[in-house]
Formats: C-alpha cells, sequence, structure tokens
C-alpha cells in the first residue's frame, strides 16, 4: 500500500495515469507524445507505476502496451469505505458531476 | 476468412497470499464465484471448445462463451458474450483471459479482456466498472473468507452505447 501512495505522490506519474485513463493500452513512445519529459523520465515513472501495480504492461508483438490498473486503488477504497458510506459518496459524486455539467 | 485479431483494451492485476491451484478453482468452480461474482455460477468445461456458462441466482444465462486455452492451473481464456443484457448478443465476443503465475507466497492474477473492433469506451466501462470489484473481492474472499459485497448496476452510458453500436 505504501508503494501505492508513493506512486501517486508525484504530479508527473499522476498524468501518465490520466493519460493511460483517456486512453488504455498505450507505448511509451505514445505517452512521451506533448510531455515535457524525457523518454527516460517516463520510463522511470512507469516503472514506479508498474511497481505499485497501478500500470500494467503486455507484449504485444514488438510492442509493450501499459494498461491503467484501478484494482490497488479499489483495494485501499475499500478499506475505508464502508457498505453504507458508498451509496452516500455516490450521491455526492452524482451531484458534484451535474452541478458541474449545468455550468 | 482470417482468424479475428483480438486486442486486449482492459488489463487488471491483482495479487493474492494463495496458490495457484485455490485461484484456478476460485475462477472454475461456483461455489466460489456465487460468492465473488455478483452471486453468479460459473460452468465450464475444462478443456478447448468446452462451455462456459455464468448463471445468475435464478438460473438465467447471464454470460456464454467457449473455451479457447485450458492450462489449469495457469491460463483459462474464453470467448465472453452476454446474453443478460439487451442488444449485447449482437456485439462480437470478447476474449477474457486469466492468467495466473505463482510467485514466492502469492500469485499475480491478471484479467485481459481482449476485443477483435474498436469498441467505444463507453461500452468497455461496465466492465472497468465491475472487474475491478470482482477481483477485489475474489482477493478477499480467498485471503479472508469473506468476498466484498457492492450492489451495482450496469452504467447507462454503456448500455446506450450498445443500443447504438448494434443498431448501426
Amino acid at each position: 500500500m505504501d508503494a501505492v501512495f508513493k506512486a501517486l505522490a508525484d504530479p508527473s506519474r499522476r498524468d501518465l495515469l490520466d493519460r493511460l485513463y483517456a486512453k488504455n493500452g498505450q507505448t511509451l513512445g505514445e505517452l512521451c507524445e506533448r510531455l515535457d519529459m524525457t523518454r527516460q523520465a517516463v520510463s522511470k515513472h512507469l516503472a514506479v507505476l508498474e511497481g505499485a501495480n497501478l500500470v500494467v504492461s503486455v507484449r504485444r508483438g514488438r510492442e509493450k502496451l501499459h494498461y491503467l490498473n484501478p484494482v490497488p486503488i479499489h483495494d485501499i477504497a475499500e478499506r475505508w469505505i464502508g457498505k453504507y458510506e458508498r451509496h452516500r459518496l455516490q450521491a455526492l459524486s452524482d451531484l458534484k458531476k451535474g452541478l458541474e455539467e449545468e455550468q | 476468412m482470417s482468424e479475428p485479431v483480438f486486442k486486449p483494451n482492459t488489463v487488471y492485476v491483482t495479487y493474492i497470499a494463495s496458490t495457484p491451484d485455490k485461484v484456478w478453482d476460485a475462477i472454475t468452480k461456483p461455489e466460489f464465484t456465487r460468492q465473488y461474482f455478483f452471486g453468479h455460477s460459473v460452468e465450464v468445461e475444462q478443456r478447448v471448445g468446452g462451455r462456459y456458462v455464468l448463471r445468475t441466482a435464478d438460473g438465467r444465462v447471464h454470460v456464454q462463451g467457449r473455451v479457447m486455452v485450458c492450462d489449469p492451473p495457469r491460463t483459462l481464456s474464453i470467448t465472453w458474450l452476454v446474453e443478460g443484457l439487451d442488444d449485447f448478443r449482437k456485439l462480437p465476443e470478447c476474449l477474457v483471459t486469466f492468467q495466473i503465475d505463482a510467485l514466492e507466497g502469492a500469485v499475480r492474477l491478471t484479467m485481459t479482456e481482449a476485443h477483435s473492433w474498436d469498441i467505444p469506451d463507453a461500452i468497455l466501462s461496465g466492465g472497468r466498472q465491475g472487474w475491478p470489484v470482482i477481483l477485489s473481492s475474489l482477493k478477499s474472499l480467498i485471503e479472508t473468507g469473506k468476498p466484498i459485497i457492492v450492489k451495482m448496476a450496469p452504467p447507462k452510458e454503456m448500455l446506450e452505447a450498445v443500443k447504438q453500436a448494434v443498431g448501426e
């Protein structure tokens, strides 16, 4: 669990997760596009994310594709969010979304 | 016609403090799936070409498929067709693979959902909402004897996207 929090503590790594959330299954090359980071830096961040099991890589032919893995975040949520809070949180989240869409 | 090429669109990994045999049983035996897979019972003929069915608690077929790879206790790959929701049976089958890797004192379970067509994200959202819950619950069941119970409805955007995809 420490590895997950440590991995999430860095804005560049959260940015990479956002990119995979927007488009899953990207290569290192695709992830480097329009980023102010060197290939090596992106590769290092991906290794930290993989170490925390937040990113999973799959070999497909000559390509290595990266996938967002939300399972550890779900495990963390399960630890502190009980069955009663879930519905309230969902309602709040829906309300927030609804209000933001109205703007 | 050539065989369709399946590209993974969703890949989830969970580490479970258990053995490959126990995780294999959890995936292939109804007494386990009933507890962590939204109450569904699995029926699987463990051979290539065998039938795979997920049945709801009231006996209806929810998912149906064929076994493509069966290598216990390592790999189970099945075609996956959702029968339990309107319009879904008109979609191309997807390929679901469970890969079990033994590590020291733990097991790495990888679930891959692969598709042979350019599937919209909205349709993927159902699996992306469901699988993390299913895998967390499976992990919890094996490690602690207790599954995680989460009630969930299929996302609206997914149902609309499926309707659109089959209507085209």
